[in-house]
């Protein structure tokens, strides 16, 4: 139960910042799907899928944050890439200021906590 | 949904899964638990290539709007209840409450019982009774106290006067001393000659 209850929470968390994620591991790079997946492990976040990449891809394609071509691929179908668009920076830009504040708040009461249980 | 699309994601997740799968990784750690009609739809739906359902409607509101409703009907039950209030004043049956009526007490201490009767009577006391005398009383009985107590005025009073007549002696008039007599036929002629003969 209380395995259940963390992971909710995790999962709740990375909702608000995984739109963000992903236009940071395209904002230098395209990348496919399964590839976003991987350099987002590669980065430290593991706990990455559930079905929730895709539907995020298609939200930020069509708000245009996200730019897409096609390639072809070695020996399979033409893989479609994504991109950061220039709105998409901005984005994430102003995402990655507003999480540092958010997190340098939480982080000034979380450190209370810890230092009483502590 | 057009067909184009479709095929375009699904060729863009048959490719996804294939490399996946290439490097051990299984479609369930990609996609997840969810239903894969469900993750369609999500996805589509995200895309923008297909209407998103309408949201349940609130249950909530639609206790707000019952409380709202019952609180108006009991408003306007409370209004006609008033209107037929008030207007119930001027027609239908009603109960009168007659405030009780106030009048003026006379002294009658000294009377005679008859003539005490009828002052207090003629006062509009239309209640009264003598005390003592439960079977009736004499007009020669002389009124010797009251309640309420009249002065030399009148007293208003709302209780029921009571006249307390007992015999008294009988104050003889000595109508020979005054000059008065008693009318009698033999008298009325003795006066008449009276006044016929100057002394």
């Amino acid at each position: 139960m209380r395995r259940m209850a963390s992971e909710s929470r995790r999962s709740q968390m990375l909702r608000g910042v995984l739109d963000l994620c992903l236009l940071a591991v395209v904002v230098d790079e395209p990348a496919y799907g399964y590839e976003m997946t991987r350099r987002l492990r590669e980065r430290g976040l593991s706990t990455v899928g559930e079905g929730s990449i895709y539907p995020l891809l298609g939200r930020l394609e069509r708000e245009g944050l996200v730019a897409t071509h096609r390639e072809a691929s070695d020996g399979g179908p033409p893989r479609k890439y994504y991109s950061a668009s220039p709105s998409g920076r901005r984005a994430l830009a102003e995402g990655v200021r507003a999480w540092r504040d958010v997190r340098g708040e939480v982080d000034s009461v979380l450190a209370t906590i810890e230092a009483e249980v502590a | 949904m057009p067909d184009l699309l479709a095929e375009e994601m699904a060729t863009e997740l048959d490719s996804d899964l294939a490399e996946a799968q290439a490097d051990g990784v299984s479609a369930t750690e990609i996609l997840g638990e969810s239903d894969p009609r469900r993750f369609a739809a999500n996805w589509a739906g995200e895309r923008g290539l297909v209407s998103e359902p309408r949201p349940p409607k609130r249950r909530r509101r639609i206790w707000l709007w019952i409380v709202v409703a019952l609180f108006l009907v009991l408003f306007a039950t409370w209004l006609a209840l008033q209107a037929v209030g008030s207007g119930s004043a001027t027609s239908g049956p009603s109960v009168e409450v007659t405030p009780p009526r106030r009048v003026s007490v006379p002294n009658v201490i000294g009377m005679k019982a008859c003539r005490a009767v009828r002052t207090v009577a003629h006062s509009g006391v239309d209640d009264w009774r003598v005390i003592g005398h439960q079977h009736g009383y004499t007009c020669d009985l002389v009124v010797v106290g009251q309640s309420p107590a009249g002065p030399a005025g009148h007293r208003e009073a709302a209780a029921r006067p009571e006249l307390d007549a007992r015999s008294a002696r009988r104050r003889r008039h000595r109508r020979s001393r005054r000059g008065l007599r008693r009318p009698t036929p033999a008298n009325a002629r003795a006066a008449a000659r009276d006044r016929a003969e100057p002394r």
